[in-house]
């Protein structure tokens, strides 16, 4: 504990140089214009500075690219409150009683109690990601080839069985995704593989390029499909809002610590912000006393899925640095952008580049105060954002993704799998494909097969050292349990229910 | 809707066949020194094949119960999508001739006179501006070099 503190100490001291504040602050203002356009996400945001931030130190780089992220993940709500627009998925739960409540006048006291409850959640996510990560990087020094492959396996899982979604198209995407890594040089042996002889195939697919497109114009398609209108309402975030906003977050301590709770448990699993807000919000509307003021402006509505979302973005950091399994697309994104700087994410981390660890720990608790402060003075001076014309912005988004997509390996050839995977991620989002599970087996493709391939060799051959105790046994378990829970579930009713008709 | 889902897992399913193809041509047993290249992707391609199977049968029932569904996207979305889409891949195919920037430049141009019908000024106030400061912001500060075309070094001289 003790210990955590002066590595925090010393972070800060990194985080806390006015390069780095400076930094900081251009990345949060950025991700918060990024999070208050709609169809222009975080992974988005992320992805297109990546070539940027090669020219930086790791630290400062890094610091610009998860500034982006909390910056998105406050800025998506004033969309949400204001325009009745989720600015970012993971703010579709705030529209519910957000934008009711803006409707009613009290635009800058629903923004004010949406920023608390980031703040809050942003709090704990940071928290654990401060006490827990040491803890688990020592933990997670233990595992072998086996090990991490069941981690993986887990991830992997958890989006099948969990993400209520079909669990059918979640393995395909999954698998689509792995075959995509696979194309290219093979990273045991050097053969080439699946390439059909061409140069092009040879250097394989990068995942910023993926998600560039998949993400970024995938979402501009819809968008354009939904016809777009913007119609705002005007707010001003007063000092009355504020005061007004403190008080009432205190009336309604469940929906926050129960938000901020489902967010961070969320983040730790990958699927991220977006499904824990919506938790959160069905959460709070299930336990409370008065369901009737939801979808109304009910402030526990606004309260809990902020808090969870927040909570579950913050928290997503966790399992990236101690593991290397990001807990959200975003993560995966900020996670590639680590390995451009020749650092592997996981338990050597701590160890080896323990300043950079701590550095980027410090961040996120400097980058979330900041932040605050931030949004809470300037959130209409934002929002205006978004009178500029859809037509005007649109091409130039276009333009960014372009820059971003071929700066990534000074290739014309990933501007136009780009657009291919612009195409696709929009086919996708229409016949219900989830993306963040393709985006994260894009990313984790090549560690994956390593890990898969070393451990059969370990094993020599045999399947069975996936399941050697103590650690790889119940991940692996536990794995195949959530895998096949959209098979189990019914099933277990089915018997249930067949019980109680014997005891009637 | 369900034609396209159709069409979209047919196309996985041939995906996953070339993919099998390809595996068992590198080999996708155990060889000397552990598992082959293929390996790996003989079991992603066999799944996918699988998969896509699984939810073809799915299709095949949703439609004998109603069809072939809605559609895809509605009334009118295809042609605002493909106003979109032309001209981004005009965009790209002019850059190889005349540069990133020099393409974005007429991509923001025509979107927002021909299809966005915002006036003259703004569109030319932005179609100069935007490229010009994005080019001074990759090229010259951060020294990444964007895409010049074949003539791009030509028509911006500085």
């Amino acid at each position: 504990m003790m210990e955590d503190i002066n590595n925090l100490m010393m972070g800060l001291g990194i985080a806390l140089q006015g390069y780095n504040i400076m930094i900081a602050v251009i990345g949060l203002v950025l991700g918060i214009i990024v999070g208050v356009l709609p169809g222009l996400g975080g992974a988005n945001g992320v992805a297109i500075l990546i070539p940027v931030v090669v020219t930086m130190t790791p630290v400062t780089g890094v610091i610009l690219l998860s500034s982006i992220y909390w910056g998105a993940l406050y800025g998506g709500s004033i969309t949400s409150i204001l325009f009745n627009i989720p600015g970012e998925p993971w703010s579709v739960a705030t529209t519910f009683d957000g934008y009711p409540m803006a409707k009613k006048g009290k635009a800058g006291l629903a923004l004010v109690l949406s920023f608390l409850s980031h703040g809050v959640g942003g709090a704990l996510g940071v928290i654990l990601l401060t006490f827990f990560a040491p803890v688990i990087a020592e933990f997670a020094l233990k595992f072998g080839p086996a090990e991490i492959f069941s981690v993986m396996l887990l991830t992997f899982s958890a989006f099948v069985g969990l993400s209520g979604k079909s669990p059918l198209k979640n393995v395909i995407a999954i698998l689509f995704g792995f075959i995509l890594a696979a194309v290219g040089m093979d990273i045991i042996s050097g053969q080439l593989r699946m390439t059909y002889g061409t140069v092009v195939l040879m250097g394989g697919f990068n995942f910023v390029v993926a998600v560039i497109g998949l993400f970024g114009l995938g979402e501009i398609f819809l968008t354009v499909e939904e016809g777009l209108k913007v119609e705002g309402i005007v707010a001003r975030v007063g000092l009355k809002d504020i005061r007004e906003g403190m008080k009432e977050i205190i009336r309604y301590p469940k929906a926050l610590i129960i938000g901020a709770l489902v967010g961070c448990w969320m983040g730790l699993k990958p699927g991220g912000a977006t499904p824990a807000s919506f938790m959160a919000y069905g959460f709070i509307k299930q336990s409370s006393a008065n369901k009737d003021e939801f979808g109304k402006g009910a402030p526990a509505g606004i309260i809990a899925p902020e808090a969870a979302a927040h909570g579950a973005g913050t928290s997503a950091t966790l399992p990236m640095i101690t593991l290397g399994i990001p807990g959200s697309p975003t993560m995966a994104v900020i996670m590639g952008g680590l390995m451009i700087f020749g650092l592997q994410p996981g338990p050597m981390l701590f160890k080896e580049h323990a300043d950079f660890v701590w550095g980027l720990i410090a961040s996120c608790w400097v980058g979330n105060f900041i932040g605050f402060f931030l949004v809470m003075a300037f959130a209409p001076v934002f929002a205006s954002v978004l009178k500029v014309r859809f037509a005007i912005l649109m091409p130039i988004i276009v333009y960014v993704c372009a820059i971003g997509a071929y700066a990534v390996s000074n290739r014309m050839i990933d501007v136009y799998y780009m657009m291919g995977f612009g195409v696709l991620g929009y086919l996708f989002k229409k016949l219900d494909y989830p993306i963040a599970p393709m985006v994260l087996a894009l990313v984790l493709g090549d560690m994956a097969e390593q890990a898969m391939r070393q451990a059969l060799i370990m094993g020599q051959g045999s399947p069975l050292i996936f399941f050697r105790p103590p650690i790889a046994l119940p991940i692996m378990v536990a794995a195949l349990i959530i895998f096949f829970w959209p098979v189990i579930a019914p099933w277990k009713a089915k018997l249930f229910a067949k019980k109680g008709e014997k005891s009637d | 809707m369900r034609k396209a889902d159709l069409v979209v897992s047919l196309s996985f399913m041939a995906l996953g066949i070339i993919v099998v193809f390809d595996s068992v041509q590198l080999g996708f047993q155990w060889g000397g020194n552990g598992p082959e290249s293929g390996f790996f992707p003989f079991y992603l391609g066999v799944g996918l094949i699988i998969s896509a199977l699984l939810v073809l049968r799915n299709v095949r029932a949703a439609y004998k119960k109603g069809g072939w569904g809605g559609r895809l996207m509605p009334e009118g979305a295809l042609k605002s999508i493909l106003w979109v889409v032309v001209p981004a891949t005009a965009m790209v195919v002019l850059t190889e001739f005349v540069g990133l920037h020099v393409a974005a430049a007429l991509y923001l141009g025509f979107y927002m006179r021909a299809v966005g019908k915002i006036g003259w000024v703004t569109t030319v106030m932005v179609s100069i501006l935007v490229p010009v400061s994005l080019y001074f912001t990759f090229d010259k500060f951060f020294l990444i070099p964007l895409p010049q075309g074949l003539w791009g070094a030509m028509l911006i001289p500085f």
